[in-house]
């Protein structure tokens, strides 16, 4: 009973997406204080000072202290507040009722929060517990992930938990699962300046981690050559030194070849390969069916670009690679990300400062939300939920019997197809906008359908929720505390500005309610963040993502904390309160819990493993059917699904409305003009949108940002199939084809840009 | 209070990104709420991803001023060319059509130009432009020279343009290359240059057009 | 003294002569002169040689020159000029009465310039006259509760004493100082409040004027109130606080804010070179060959610059034929060019 209540267009006009009101402060508005926190955005988690006015943020005003972004920040960063007394926010629980205007009605809180509750109970009781399902987000702060995971467990135990970085971060997370033993960027971004060569591997940086350009530029400036590989000109492309115009899917077979020729001219690091990793013989193998000839055939990258790229990474001293979604969003995405490791491992060039390793992470808690147990498989500290000796360690900390904690979930697109199966029947999801951003989204619209109970928790009604039969209203990142682990490892802290309007509830109030609700409160009665917090820390000591040692003090007084940070030391035991934590993984004099002296990774043995990073054909690659490269990504403008940032007026102003990217070749051959309608299809749909006719992207390959729902979705092209590892979609490419429109689709005259 | 003379603005707009952080960090000063004072623009969307910022540069002899009937352009002791006064300006626009940099805007419906002053209300109280404050790639720099010249080893500051035979010279800098610092910044002669697909340091191909072999 | 100063002096010479001539005609001889204002007329006689002076300058600077001759050309244009006359009278009482423009900028401070602007102006209206002895009253013969107006000695009326209209002309001042006072009190309130006002404001240049309004002001009103309740208390001195308060802003007239007085409908004219402008040709960017600004405009500037010492010919023309735009572009291209070039050696293997 999940379909839309009432038509979508009523919706919208009842809850937006409209532009904020308010698109400036006063000039003789007087802030009464300002707040220090971090933008709400991306993972790199700007430091920002939130200038607040009674209960209003009112504006900001940079924060030059903070050592990652020194006051910079992106024009999300600059307009964020904007977020804030928004008209769409919602102020009261709503209950789904296709007689009232807009298809919601409000409810009082505690109403909706016993009527979910009886619901949940009921359905648990019919069908088992494993017949609700939970999805959380990399945009909750690590105190409310860990509250996810253990109200899914503990509360409703269901196995049936996972979250929206199964769209982000998995790939470079099964990566370095299994290439180091831990999952975390090596060095912190202040290492890179210096170094003699930074590849960026499948980033946009200048426009999905804006802040990480100056380090870079930073970098260069100090000598540092740039090498970008992608299929667009990105703005880092344009001024990097060498740029490797892969066609979308091969990058694996990219690595490959490059490693190849490393080791043919001998620029590898046998000593370091000998001494700290094992499995380099099989790679150096693999890498041998990659000729040179073949690598440049397959990924369309020339020859002498290959071998210059060869050349400038096989012959530094100091380097760093990192990667995002480009390379990830695959259903190859963890080979690719090993393949990055190779490189990397085969040079040695890790451990020390000047060379590290990283990916970049794309929510705001993109790190720390992978780390404490709201994924399918996970426990706190990165520990795994099927390990016996972690179940138990984590069931003594929870106080519940092991054979009491469910087991291994599924992951979240996998999730949704047991929906679909009708095996998950009730579905609570926070921080989440499936229907926006999951490939095939029609799919998870229909599969949405099928659920007898569908709770959102949210603060505007996104695309997602207007299929819920109960809303709940949640909190704006501003609107709580807690502690998030931006993109190097640092742990920081969120502090509030504001409360919570009318009677929208901190996140973490909502799940206790429920669990209260349930008359299952046990393990759920925490008074504050911190006390979640402070349960996390013994929760996660032991594990790998050992946050023992941190404290909400110590963060404020060292401006962010690297994990792992030991209440005790690993070595002895002894009590380490004043543990500054671990800015630098895998340093030559480094200790750590797993491999316990044998050396620095975190394996028993202390060696890091080289993979066989295989390139395997894209699902649904271009074909004679459909035989352009469709890939997406993000503008600068907008962010994740724009349930935030289509809400604000000057960021929707910056970029309104998603365009096809194509070249003028392309578009020459296809008779599109810059400016035209055009339709994109794939065996999932088709869309149309206006033509952007531009020579700074492959002329096989077209790009769609995507940030808007419905009919302006690329996801509904775009193809679930997903890596066999990690599960993240494959986002990145597949076949399409585009055609000129006869004319403009309906949203054009229904709908304003950003709705 | 006038801005300290130590304090210098350095633009480097090969280092712009386009993200417009700056324009909408701009709309944030106080001196001009609700306007974007700084232009950003892609010099050829069509064939590049390049982009300009572009603030006032604060010229010594400042060409707005002298061509503006009203006397509304004034500038002030630290060097800084204020906006038009608003009692005066009468919204004629030749200061627009005049400034070498492209820098003034007019708005007609309220009769006034308005352009950078260096976000005076933050700099004269010692604090950096919101545009350099926020610029992520940091093609937006404030602060000493000899902070500039110590962040940036491979470039130098330089304050001198041409304009066919006119010299301007400008309170703000732009950065040229170090290793051949030029007496001035030619613009004049870059009316044949075109948007630079890619400004690459380490050419490999003989085509610019790293696309050229990609068949459609 | 250079050339421009001896044509200002002459013109300010001039009109300070004419004044002078017009008060002895309106005074009929200094016959209605009011003795006790001869400091204002004084005061007066000097703000109109300085406020001549200074506009004489004004008008020689080379864009002002440019702008008052094109001005007036585009005005009286035979065949534009019935158009001219409609538009200027629009204009007049849209932009310049009314304030729209302000109005505009800030709906506030439309408000206060608004109050500032009309007190000041039937201040004006009302003591101008009389210091000039361009006005004066008399009691009608043998009706003692009738006053007789006089404009430049001519009769114009007669009205009682005690009728309401005698009430409201004699208290003229008290409602325009009424009317100044509240605009001062909103100007100084954004003043004091209003973050980007207080980080340019100069004190001479945007306190001290209403300072000096509000000071006349309240000094005027505390000559009512003494003569009206308390009996003359301290009223030859408030008399002179007054005069000095007057005199002063006289003054200091051609020198500081109140200059826009005499400037601004110079805006009048600026539209009429648009509209001009608009109806001709339209030059073209020679780097772009988008219309960006009337030709004519565009020629007058070169003109201009020329006449200021500004040298930006360049090969085949001149810059500023160059819209801004493209200006802007060029400043990124050319720091560009000056990274790319010269071009890195070619790689050995490359």
């Amino acid at each position: 009973m999940a379909t839309l209540p009432v038509d979508d267009l009523a919706i919208t006009g009842a809850f937006g997406p409209h532009l904020s009101p308010r698109t400036r402060g006063g000039t003789a508005d007087a802030p009464d204080r300002l707040v220090k926190t971090h933008c709400c955005f991306c993972g790199q988690q700007c430091g920002i000072q939130l200038k607040v006015s009674g209960n209003e943020v009112i504006g900001f005003e940079p924060w030059e202290e903070f050592p990652f972004n020194r006051g910079m920040l992106c024009p999300k960063g600059v307009k964020r507040y904007l977020q804030g007394s928004h008209p769409d926010r919602l102020l009261t629980a709503l209950r789904r009722d296709p007689g009232a205007p807009g298809g919601f009605r409000a409810m009082p809180y505690d109403e909706a929060i016993r009527h979910v509750a009886r619901e949940i109970a009921r359905l648990q009781r019919e069908h088992g517990n494993a017949a609700i399902g939970v999805l959380g987000g990399a945009s909750l702060t690590t105190e409310k992930t860990y509250l996810l995971g253990k109200f899914a467990r503990v509360c409703l135990k269901t196995p049936y938990i996972d979250y929206n970085g199964r769209l982000c971060m998995v790939s470079a997370g099964a990566a370095n699962k299994k290439a180091f033993g831990i999952d975390r960027t090596t060095n912190p971004w202040s290492d890179m300046v210096g170094t003699e060569v930074i590849w960026v591997a499948g980033s946009n940086v200048a426009e999905c981690s804006p802040i990480t350009t100056n380090y870079i530029w930073q970098a260069r400036e100090m000598g540092a050559r740039v090498i970008v590989q992608d299929p667009r000109i990105t703005p880092i492309a344009r001024t990097c030194d060498l740029y490797l115009p892969v066609r979308p899917g091969r990058d694996a077979a990219l690595f490959a070849g490059v490693l190849g020729l490393m080791i043919e001219h001998g620029w590898i690091d046998h000593e370091f390969i000998a001494e700290h990793t094992v499995g380099f013989d099989a790679v150096a193998a693999y890498c041998k069916t990659w000729p040179i000839a073949r690598t440049a055939e397959v990924t369309g990258v020339p020859e002498r670009s290959l071998r210059r790229a060869a050349e400038l990474w096989g012959t530094a001293k100091t380097s760093f690679l990192f990667h995002a979604r480009g390379i990830e969003h695959h259903s190859n995405g963890v080979q690719n990300a090993l393949g990055t490791i190779n490189l990397v491992l085969a040079t040695g060039r890790i451990g020390r400062p000047k060379s590290g390793y990283g990916t970049i992470v794309g929510q705001a808690n993109g790190q720390g939300g992978r780390e404490h147990g709201q994924k399918c498989d996970q426990l706190p500290g990165w520990r795994d939920i099927s390990n016996p000796e972690h179940r138990r360690y984590i069931a003594s900390v929870w106080n519940i019997e092991e054979p009491e904690l469910p087991g291994p979930g599924v992951d979240a697109y996998e999730l949704f197809r047991k929906i679909d199966a009708g095996e998950i029947k009730g579905l609570i999801a926070i921080c989440f906008n499936p229907v926006v951003s999951l490939p095939d989204n029609q799919f998870i619209a229909r599969a949405l359908d099928k659920l007898e109970l569908f709770v959102a928790i949210d603060f505007f009604l996104s695309d997602t929720a207007r299929h819920a039969d109960v809303v709940l209203p949640g909190s704006l990142q501003e609107e709580d505390e807690g502690t998030v682990t931006q993109v190097e490892g640092r742990v920081i802290k969120i502090n509030r500005a504001v409360d919570c309007p009318g009677e929208a509830r901190q996140d973490w109030r909502i799940i206790q309610d429920l669990a209260r609700a349930l008359d299952r409160p046990h393990g759920m009665t925490f008074a504050s963040p911190q006390e979640i917090f402070e349960e996390l820390r013994i929760a996660s000591k032991g594990g790998v993502a050992d946050y023992s040692g941190i404290t909400y003090d110590k963060i404020d007084a060292q401006l962010g904390v690297f994990w792992p940070c030991y209440s005790e030391d690993p070595r002895t035991g002894a009590p380490t309160p004043d543990h500054p934590g671990t800015p630098r993984l895998f340093e030559p004099d480094s200790y750590n819990p797993v491999a316990r002296g044998a050396g620095r990774f975190y394996f028993p043995d202390g060696k890091a493993r080289f993979n066989v990073a295989d390139h395997r054909p894209a699902v649904d690659d271009a074909s004679s059917e459909f035989p352009i490269f469709l890939t997406t990504g993000r503008v600068v403008s907008q962010f994740l699904s724009g349930t935030q940032t289509r809400r604000i007026g000057p960021l929707v102003a910056q970029y309104p409305e998603p365009r096809l990217e194509l070249h003028p070749r392309l578009a020459d051959k296809l008779g599109i003009a810059d400016g035209d309608w055009a339709t994109c299809e794939t065996p999932r749909g088709a869309i149309t949108l206006r033509a952007m006719v531009v020579t700074t992207i492959r002329p096989d390959t077209v790009f769609i940002p995507y940030h808007w729902p419905g009919d302006k979705s690329p996801n509904r092209l775009t193809v679930a199939a997903q890596d066999p590892i990690s599960k993240i979609p494959q986002y990145k490419v597949c076949g399409c084809r585009v055609r000129r429109a006869a004319g403009p689709p309906a949203y054009a005259s229904e709908r304003e840009p950003q709705q | 209070m006038p801005v300290p003379q130590q304090l210098e603005f350095f633009v480097d707009p090969s280092r712009c990104i386009g993200c417009q952080a700056c324009v909408q960090a701009c709309t944030e000063c106080d001196t001009h709420r609700g306007e974007a004072m700084i232009h950003l623009e892609y010099v050829d969307r069509a064939h590049s991803v390049q982009t300009v910022p572009v603030v006032c540069m604060h010229c010594e002899q400042p060409t707005c001023a002298e061509v503006c009937p009203a006397d509304a352009i004034k500038r002030s002791g630290d060097g800084v060319v204020q906006s038009a006064r608003k009692p005066r300006c009468i919204a004629c626009g030749n200061c627009v059509v005049a400034c070498p940099f492209g820098v003034p805007e007019l708005y007609i419906d309220r009769a006034i130009m308005m352009k950078c002053d260096m976000c005076y209300d933050r700099t004269s109280v010692g604090k950096k432009p919101m545009c350099a404050t926020v610029c992520p790639s940091q093609a937006l720099f404030f602060g000493t020279r000899e902070q500039a010249l110590a962040l940036r080893p491979q470039s130098a500051p330089t304050h001198t343009f041409r304009f066919g035979d006119q010299t301007i010279t400008t309170r703000v800098n732009v950065m040229v290359p170090r290793r051949a610092v030029p007496s001035h910044v030619d613009v004049t002669a870059a009316m044949a240059e075109r948007a630079s697909g890619r400004g690459l340091r380490l050419p490999v191909l003989d085509s610019a057009d790293p696309f050229a072999d990609v068949e459609v | 003294m250079s050339p421009p100063a001896t044509r200002a002096t002459a013109w300010a010479i001039a009109f300070a002569i004419g004044l002078g001539v017009l008060i002895m005609l309106g005074s009929r001889n200094l016959a209605h002169f009011d003795a006790a204002l001869v400091g204002y007329t004084f005061a007066t006689l000097f703000a109109t040689f300085g406020i001549t002076y200074r506009y004489a300058m004004w008008l020689q600077r080379p864009p002002t020159r440019m702008y008052w001759r094109r001005g007036w050309r585009a005005f009286l244009a035979p065949r534009a000029l019935p158009g001219n006359l409609a538009r200027f009278a629009k204009r007049a009482v849209v932009e310049v009465a009314a304030n729209r423009f302000i109005l505009r900028r800030d709906r506030m401070r439309g408000v206060t310039h608004l109050l500032l602007m009309w007190g000041c102006f039937l201040a004006a209206a009302i003591t101008f006259p009389l210091v000039w002895g361009w006005i004066h009253f008399e009691t009608v013969p043998g009706h003692l509760g009738l006053y007789r107006a006089y404009l430049f000695g001519y009769a114009t009326g007669d009205f009682a004493v005690s009728s309401a209209l005698a009430f409201v002309v004699f208290h003229g001042l008290v409602w325009a100082s009424l009317l100044v006072l509240a605009g001062v009190m909103l100007a100084f309130r954004r003043r004091m409040r209003d973050r980007g006002a207080e980080a340019v404001q100069q004190f001479g240049e945007d306190v001290l004027p209403l300072v000096l309004l509000a000071a006349i002001s309240v000094t005027g009103l505390m000559l009512t109130i003494s003569y009206t309740w308390l009996r003359g208390y301290a009223y030859s001195f408030l008399a002179i606080l007054h005069a000095i308060t007057v005199i002063v802003t006289l003054l200091w007239l051609p020198f500081g804010k109140f200059f826009h007085i005499f400037q601004r409908p110079a805006q009048l004219g600026v539209g009429f070179y648009k509209d001009e402008g608009a109806r001709g040709d339209q030059a073209r960017c020679r780097r772009c060959s988008r219309p960006f600004a009337p030709a004519q405009l565009i020629r007058d500037l070169i003109t201009v610059e020329r006449d200021l010492g500004f040298r930006y010919e360049m090969a085949g023309g001149h810059y500023q034929e160059v819209c801004p735009a493209c200006r802007r572009a060029l400043f990124g291209l050319a720091q560009g060019a000056l990274w790319t070039a010269p071009a890195p050696p070619p790689s050995e293997d490359g």
